[in-house]
């Protein structure tokens, strides 16, 4: 054995046997007196000097023992130990410091790991595929859609051409399909890719074979492969379906591998079952030039995405001449973006905002407990001048000081795992569908650590600055020498404070102003007692159009016979939702020259004629529908007001004819409608119009959407509704949703941000409010003499407490002009977020200031009270 | 840590120790019986405080070159007896010979100065 190790080995013997260690030492040091003793008694000595003699030359017999204990044991742990105790007595005797210290941290540290949990998958995560920064998503950008598309035919031809990419693949736009699953028909997520869509993304199927050339030729014999969570869910994770065959929209489909658990979709969307796109590029380029597709790349080795860009920009330009009609060319643009920012798009900014306020509110905590450790500090000088001239070395000090701050940080830091953890639930259970990627949130040790690491930075800095200072002799006295220095720095940190929580506070004003202009903006019909009911038909049980309008039909009867229902139409789609619009190029005018050609989109749906009153929106001239109409020929068209304005300036629309598709068929307008709100609600509305749904009509889609106007309440209507469903097809799954949930959804992000940068804000708040009135209320603590003083000569309370608003004033009014270049500066940022507000909103960097200034005013209204009831005589005594 | 240098004038800590083990070369022997024996073959030359005796034999018993039992010393007490072990005899034979060596150098300048 090592001598180290046969020393290690007694020390830990030792710190097991204190108390024999202690004894054994006491017995060997009387040994020795008591030997010394009668050898001096022997030579003659008297009792009482023989006992005396020997304890002089023994020396000091306590420090000895002290010398031979430390020896054996670990003096750092025993004063450790000290340390700790003596924290936690002192922090028994504060509660509410430290209950203030902790819930700071706690608040600090709890907040900034639950968001940045909330957005790291979102910005910072990496994506689930091998080299995931050289894949972008690359394409069409037009008004038809906010992410880029693309079409078969310019997909086959960027696959011949030299493109900046290694590899590039496509998958179809849809994505639902019928299965038989033993023999009951469920609706599962088809999604058709390319053959080389898996290796593009880097991806092997960890069973069975990826789709080869074969698989993907038009007219291949169909093969698929199962998302993991399908392969358990439909078949228990049997390894024995590899070859078995199922029924997808009724073709036989064989089975011929699983993908891995991991595996997503690059646009996200949810894949049962992938099968391959068997695209036919020997079909006319008209054929393939309507069929979308999303398109995928990898990048070459060394490209960046701006280069990519660049390079790609005469191809693109080739496709567009070749497959777009004419009248949309100059709205078409190329969009080629890294895969993460094509999945992340809409809440790229919402999660950066989120971020960067959390930041904010992290930061303010830490400032927050820097001041009040300073404070605390100031307060302790005197302490530690009274155990520095007791004998207290400066490194025993400065171990002590930071035992303490360590017991704090890590008690905030606990305080904040937990609050993480509480406002992670919370953020879930808040966010709206459209955040995505939320169940891959979870607390990130990475950011709980560097929080931790933050704040315990703080924490250890600030609660050192005592003992850093060499104890001086007058502060024994409580006289306060030489502070101002420290003072000065603590009015900067109450000030830097003061401005976050005032960039912080406009941008939750903001953010809630827009929501309030979103919440209250007119919607152009009335969503009150309107109950809707959606559904799509199943492909395979209504393929002939026969059979899809025999079902319209008796369901419009059966639903009409609701009792109580109210007024009821139905349509292919609702607002504020639009349809897939089309280009307002197409319209055609009856004797009258054709229409400007740049005039982006039109939404139009199919209704039946109870739709306007149903939904209530007002006929401004001519009429609505009729129902003799739908068994006529005619095709009757009512245009929304605007649409009607373009169209026809100011003369009548009402009697004139429109061809809606270049296709010489002419649509008599019979009316007028208002506008609605039609592309969600922060999008400006696209120009509508509206055919009536035939009873004949071949147009019917799929999807359709009851509506009902009624008294009745939405559940009991909901039950009827139910029902008659179940009459016509028992397997059919129907939503059914009041139209204020639907319009709903479209102010749940909005508001979730909202919320959550107020909730920041107002934190930001409380702790600025807490750090200015403990700066105050040391203040006023360090000069009440001064201000004895001045009492006793004849100053009022009232200037007295004036003086003190004044200081809070000052640095208020300073972090206030911080904060507002602050917030001019980054409300910037986030005027994507915004809706009908404009970042530099006056009356929402007012309201933020306000609140601010009052909170000020508050927080520095108790230390000034208690300034001005300071009573001269015990003041000028108590020193 | 704790450990205190001794006043000058009085037996330097090396040498100390190694008179301590030496002491103990034949026969273990308590704390108190050391430094009587020291002080005694060396006709009270040689003066041992128990400031530093003590500090010196725990530190050479953690070090392992003695170990220490209880026992009952010969007028009937409890007593901390220390005695050497492998280690510290080893550790003897070479403080002896570098001593010696020492002593001869020493004595060598000494003579011929």
């Amino acid at each position: 054995m090592s001598p180290w190790l046969t020393k290690m080995g007694l020390r830990v013997k030792a710190l097991f046997q204190r108390r024999r260690l202690d004894r054994d030492l006491e017995d060997e040091l009387s040994f020795h007196l008591a030997m010394r003793e009668e050898k001096l008694k022997a030579s003659g000595l008297p009792p009482e000097e023989a006992t005396y003699a020997s304890r002089r030359r023994f020396g000091n017999r306590p420090s000895l023992q002290e010398t031979c204990r430390e020896m054996w044991t670990f003096v750092w742990l025993e004063n450790l130990w000290q340390d700790i105790r003596y924290t936690l007595r002192m922090m028994g005797k504060n509660p509410g410091f430290t209950a203030v210290v902790i819930v700071t941290l706690g608040l600090g540290i709890g907040a900034s790991t639950a968001v940045f949990s909330v957005v790291d998958p979102l910005l910072f995560r990496r994506l689930p595929y091998p080299q995931d920064q050289q894949l972008v998503s690359v394409g069409y950008l037009g008004p038809v859609d906010n992410n880029e598309f693309n079409v078969a035919s310019s997909y086959f031809d960027w696959r011949q051409a030299e493109t900046p990419f290694q590899s590039l693949t496509a998958m179809r736009a849809g994505g639902s399909c019928d299965m038989m699953v033993s023999d009951t028909p469920r609706r599962i997520a088809c999604q058709s890719v390319t053959g080389n869509f898996l290796q593009t993304f880097g991806i092997a199927p960890i069973l069975g074979r990826d789709f080869n050339a074969e698989d993907d030729r038009p007219h291949a014999p169909a093969v698929a492969l199962l998302s993991y969570g399908f392969w358990q869910r439909a078949f228990g994770g049997d390894t024995k379906v590899l070859g078995k065959t199922l029924t997808v929209d009724e073709e036989s489909v064989q089975v011929i591998g699983v993908l891995p658990n991991t595996f997503e979709m690059p646009q996200l969307g949810d894949v049962d079952v992938m099968l391959p796109a068997r695209l036919d590029a020997s079909l006319p380029r008209s054929a393939n030039s309507s069929f979308f597709l999303r398109t995928f790349a990898r990048l070459r080795d060394g490209v960046s995405i701006e280069q990519a860009r660049e390079r790609m920009g005469p191809i693109f330009a080739a496709s567009v001449a070749k497959d777009v009609p004419p009248e949309l060319r100059s709205e078409a643009r190329l969009m080629v973006r890294s895969l993460r920012d094509r999945q992340i798009h809409e809440v790229k900014l919402a999660s950066w905002m989120l971020l960067g306020s959390v930041l904010a509110l992290l930061f303010a905590a830490c400032t927050n407990v820097a001041n009040l450790l300073l404070a605390r500090a100031a307060a302790r000088r005197q302490e530690l001048a009274m155990r520095a001239a007791l004998g207290a070395g400066r490194a025993r000090l400065m171990r002590q000081t930071l035992t303490e701050s360590l017991i704090l940080g890590l008690l905030g830091g606990a305080a904040g795992c937990g609050t993480a953890w509480v406002l992670l639930r919370i953020c879930i259970s808040l966010a709206p569908e459209g955040l995505l990627r939320l169940d891959h949130a979870r607390i990130d040790l990475r950011v709980l650590v560097f929080a931790l690491a933050g704040t315990l930075a703080a924490a250890l800095l600030f609660g050192m600055a005592p003992a850093l200072e060499r104890p001086q002799a007058e502060a024994l006295a409580g006289w306060h020498a030489g502070g101002t220095t420290r003072t000065f720095f603590r009015q900067a940190l109450v000030t830097v404070q003061v401005a976050i929580s005032l960039i912080l506070l406009t941008g939750a004003s903001l953010m809630l102003r827009s929501l309030w202009k979103l919440q209250s903006q007119p919607l152009g019909f009335e969503p009150e007692h309107v109950v809707t009911a959606s559904f799509t038909l199943r492909h395979h049980r209504y393929r002939p159009p026969q059979a899809q309008v025999q079902f319209f039909d008796e369901l419009e009867e059966r639903l009409k016979r609701i009792p109580g229902g109210g007024t009821f139409a139905l349509s292919d789609s609702i607002p504020p939702r639009g349809s897939m619009g089309r280009p307002y190029s197409n319209l055609r005018i009856a004797a009258h020259p054709p229409v400007a050609p740049d005039g982006g989109m039109v939404e139009f749906r199919w209704v039946t004629p109870g739709y306007f009153r149903a939904l209530g929106i007002p006929i401004g001239a001519g009429r609505a529908f009729e129902e003799n109409e739908r068994a006529s020929g005619e095709s009757p068209l009512i245009l929304s007001a605007t649409l009607a304005r373009r169209l026809f300036g100011n003369e009548s629309p009402i009697g004139q004819q429109l061809d809606l598709e270049d296709s010489g068929h002419w649509c008599p307008i019979v009316g007028i409608a208002a506008d609605i709100k039609n592309n969600g609600l922060t999008q400006p509305s696209d120009p509508e119009y509206y055919r009536l749904r035939m009873h004949n009509s071949e147009h019917l889609g799929s999807s359709a959407v009851a509506v009902f106007r009624t008294p009745l309440d939405p559940a009991t209507l909901a039950r009827w509704v139910r029902k008659e469903f179940a009459a016509l097809d028992p397997s059919l799954p129907v939503t059914i949703e009041t139209l204020g949930e639907r319009v709903d959804r479209f102010r749940e992000r909005p508001r979730f941000v909202a919320t959550l940068v107020g909730v920041f804000a107002a934190l930001g708040l409380l702790l600025a409010a807490v750090g200015l009135y403990g700066v105050l209320s040391f203040l006023v603590a360090r000069q009440t003499r001064e201000i004895g003083v001045r009492m006793a000569i004849g100053a009022r309370p009232v200037d007295i407490a004036l003086e003190i608003q004044k200081h809070a004033g000052v640095w208020t009014t300073v972090g206030v002009g911080v904060g507002l270049v602050g917030s001019f500066a980054l409300a910037r940022t986030i005027r994507g977020l915004l809706f009908e507000v404009s970042p530099s909103d006056p009356l929402s960097l007012l309201a933020a200031a306000g609140v601010l200034v009052v909170t000020a005013a508050l927080a520095a209204w108790i230390p000034s009270y208690r300034a001005s009831r300071i009573d001269p005589v015990i003041a000028l005594r108590s020193e | 840590m704790g450990e205190k240098q001794p006043n000058p004038g009085e037996l330097l800590r090396d040498t100390l120790d190694m008179l301590i083990l030496q002491a103990l070369k034949h026969r273990p022997l308590h704390g108190y019986a050391i430094a009587e024996l020291i002080e005694q073959t060396s006709e009270e030359v040689l003066r041992v405080e128990e400031g530093a005796l003590y500090p010196a034999l725990h530190r050479l018993e953690l070090r392992g070159w003695l170990a220490s039992e209880w026992g009952t010393s010969e007028n009937k007490r409890r007593a901390k007896y220390y005695r050497l072990t492998a280690a510290g005899r080893k550790q003897l034979v070479e403080e002896a010979a570098h001593w010696s060596r020492m002593a001869a150098a020493i004595a060598r300048v000494m003579e011929t100065a």
